[in-house]
């Protein structure tokens, strides 16, 4: 026997099944994509009672039919003969459509405990739900918990460690007939009708028969009436004569049926009141007012974003400066050569950590994501953004992955698998790069800073727009060559109960975002600033000491031609751009090598690089345009590395890099053309 | 009559489903059965309505609401 017990959690979206998962593990979990897809597997460990448990986060779905992605992946993961015991998470005050996927769960044959979450709803609404029948009618443990207020978790656990003790031998039915021959009553909690049931008792047989190592072939017998793809590719069987349709249909009601009747018997004030919902709604889903509300969070969440963000800047600045001299100081004192002090402060000290001192904007930024997630708004916005959306051809639920995209483009393309058809899956891919991320941020608060004085904020806001703007263009524009059917965009989406943001579950969510900034500040970043220090200190002749002769210097000289339509060919900038492939944050940590500014984010580095760039002719029009670049052209490689990923097609991601790369320019060259006439 | 001329505050019962039979399917699943009773919340000038159905709430498009045959309860 293997010393661990492997639990699954499952669930439907919404109903709080993240939240139950992290109050076990915490935040220490390991996050890894399934095989061979790009979902999201969350896995933790804990011990309770001497035993030790792995537990693994499957994702949410209504249904165990496999019609998307996740779906498929529950139903394999499930099936596999690693899971021990099935969390079925339910939130009880929706407790008539969760039940679904519990009947579906139950059929599977393996250890359920149904774990009913958002108890303090349904108190809180007057409702009861009866926790003895339920268990009775259904065959399974029925624990109450709540996973915001961590109760109910031991007694849970308690239920899993128990998994192989049944909790009633008969389950009782509210008619146990009894007079057909196929008469299941005692056995199962779901009892199709009569002549279902006579189909699937013939199945089995059947299945027994070919495939006699087959275990649960009732389960795989209600699959075959279903006509389900997978399993009847699997085990083919002549049906004739015993099913000669697909019975799905009638399995679905008469699951709902028997729902219909469990809740019936259970629950008590069906005619429960959500009012706080209701009342919310009313005002953030208004036919007018919906969409002011909406971007006038956005504007509050970037208000927020530049202003606290930029006042807790300050302090990591001064943090910076105290240890980049301390550094110094230190070189000198170990009498260490030139060459490496100067890798040392002017290529590590400056790139890292000209892009640390970002880390408070881009806090504040997912800290707000989070919150709007977390409480119910973020699939409001897709019913708000809807009309807009369908006029570029999209469903308003395209509108979330580009809303993430403002956090970081790469969840943001991956976020763009809740989207069913492909045609709509593609475009949204290639928009969502436009959704200015946080990283970009820093380019716009350097050179905004600089350039825009008092209108500085005005600037760096107006780059959102900019991009929401192009991303609206871009999509309706591939809109016109794809030739999409109605149906396929149209919304359809749950709008979950709105619930007081939990403070466990937003802590984690931020904390992984951070951990990825810092891991990339110390990976990719730190690379990047180590090759273009060597690119910017090494010419022809060796090391040079003067930077215009270094390898970087010429190959920006050689690109420069091409971006001065822009306004940007300076070899200075195009090689802070190059760099800025790896990531957005190195332009900035690029310009202060370039530039040799020792702590670029300070007022006086800011200063010193606008005094040095006025006087090569580079003004506030040139920084704009160089902003409207930074906004358009390729994000990241990471970006790139995702969209491969996620399209599956070389020449998808190809087309998204070309998309990118000639928007910008154009956008860029565009506007300089312009604002050179007129100013 | 479709459910896409529901009026804001009245409750239907569903009637047929004339859609694709995967979206017929994925509703289905949803709770949108034959004689569910389904509440219209909300409603925009483009067509999408919010809609309650088996104590869920969600957004429907146009398209699919005009696809739902319903009768008022």
């Amino acid at each position: 026997m293997r010393n661990e017990i492997n639990v699954a959690f499952t669930g439907n979206p919404n109903c709080g099944k993240t939240t139950l998962f992290n109050a076990y593990t915490g935040a220490n979990l390991k996050v890894a994509n399934w095989p061979g897809v790009t979902v999201e597997k969350k896995e933790g460990a804990m011990r309770y009672h001497d035993k030790q448990y792995r537990l693994v986060d499957l994702p949410g779905t209504y249904s165990l039919t496999s019609y998307t992605m996740e779906e498929r992946l529950a139903r394999q993961y499930i099936l596999d003969d690693e899971v021990d015991v099935i969390i079925d998470v339910a939130d009880a005050s929706a407790l008539e459509r969760n039940l679904y996927l519990t009947i579906q769960l139950i059929e599977l044959g393996k250890p359920v405990v149904l774990a009913l979450n958002m108890m303090d709803i349904v108190e809180e609404r007057g409702m009861e739900i009866d926790l003895h029948r339920l268990p009775e009618m259904l065959g399974i443990p029925v624990v109450p918990v709540c996973a915001r207020r961590r109760t109910g978790l031991n007694v849970l656990m308690h239920a899993v460690e128990h998994h192989e003790v049944k909790v009633a031998d008969r389950i009782e039915h509210h008619h146990t007939s009894g007079s057909h021959e196929h008469d299941h009553h005692g056995e199962y909690a779901m009892v199709y009708s009569d002549e279902l049931e006579d189909k699937i008792d013939k199945i089995s047989e059947l299945l027994e028969i070919k495939y006699p190592q087959l275990e649960n072939l009732r389960w795989h017998a209600i699959k075959m009436l279903e006509a389900d793809e997978e399993i009847c590719g699997k085990y083919p069987l002549n049906l004739s004569g015993i099913a000669d349709r697909s019975y799905e249909e009638d399995i679905i009601n008469q699951r709902y049926d028997f729902i219909e009747e469990i809740v019936r018997e259970v629950l008590v004030n069906k005619d429960e009141k959500s009012r706080t919902t209701d009342k919310a709604d009313q005002i953030l889903t208004h036919r007018i007012w919906g969409l002011p509300i909406f971007f006038g969070i956005m504007a509050a969440v970037f208000f927020l974003t530049f202003t606290i963000g930029d006042w807790l800047k300050g302090y990591f600045e001064l943090a910076l400066e105290w240890f980049s001299g301390v550094a110094t100081v230190f070189l000198i004192g170990v009498d260490a050569g030139e060459i490496l002090s100067s890798l040392i402060v002017d290529g590590i000290i400056a790139g890292v950590g000209g892009v640390l001192t970002f880390l408070p904007n881009i806090f504040i930024l997912f800290m707000a994501l989070a919150l709007l997630e977390d409480s119910g708004y973020m699939s409001r916005v897709a019913y708000v953004m809807d009309g807009i959306m369908s006029k570029i051809g999209l469903s308003g639920r395209a509108f979330i992955p580009m809303l993430l995209g403002f956090g970081c483009t790469v969840p943001a393309v991956m976020a763009s698998r809740a989207l069913e058809n492909r045609g709509d899956r593609m475009r949204t891919i290639m928009v969502t790069p436009f959704m200015s991320c946080s990283a970009r941020l820093p380019v716009y608060v350097l050179l905004s800073e600089m350039f825009f004085g008092d209108a500085a904020l005005i600037a760096a806001y107006s780059m959102y727009v900019i991009g929401v703007v192009v991303a609206i263009v871009v999509a309706k524009l591939l809109s016109v060559f794809s030739k999409g059917e109605e149906e396929e965009n149209t919304l359809l989406i749950e709008l979950p109960e709105y619930k007081t943001p939990n403070a466990r579950t937003i802590r984690i969510y931020v904390w992984e975002k951070i951990k990825d900034y810092l891991t990339k500040a110390g990976t990719t970043i730190f690379v990047a600033s180590i090759i273009l220090w060597a690119l910017l200190n090494f010419g022809m002749s060796g090391k040079v000491d003067d930077m215009s002769q270094s390898f970087a210097a010429a190959l920006g000289r050689w690109l420069a031609p091409v971006m001065s339509t822009a306004g940007l060919g300076y070899w200075q900038v195009v090689v802070a751009l190059i760099s800025g492939i790896a990531a957005k944050e190195v332009v900035v940590s690029s310009m202060s090598v370039l530039y040799g500014i020792g702590n670029i984010a300070s007022a006086e580095g800011m200063g010193a690089l606008a005094t040095i760039l006025q006087s090569s002719g580079f003004t506030a029009i040139n920084a704009y345009s160089m902003m409207i670049f930074c906004l358009l052209y390729v994000p990241c490689i990471a970006t790139i590395a995702t969209i491969r990923r996620e399209t599956n097609s070389t020449g998808w991601t190809l087309g998204a890099v070309a998309i990118q790369l000639g928007t910008a320019w154009l956008c860029s060259t565009l506007f300089y053309t312009v604002a050179t006439i007129i100013f | 009559m479709k459910l896409s001329d529901g009026a804001v505050g009245k409750s239907y019962s569903v009637k047929n489903i004339d859609l694709s039979l995967k979206v017929k399917r994925r509703l289905e699943i949803l709770g949108m059965t034959g004689n569910a009773s389904v509440d219209v919340l909300n409603s925009k000038k483009s067509g999408t309505k919010i809609i309650k159905v088996r104590g869920t709430r969600f957004a429907l498009g146009k398209s699919f609401a005009e696809g739902i045959e319903v009768e008022e309860i």
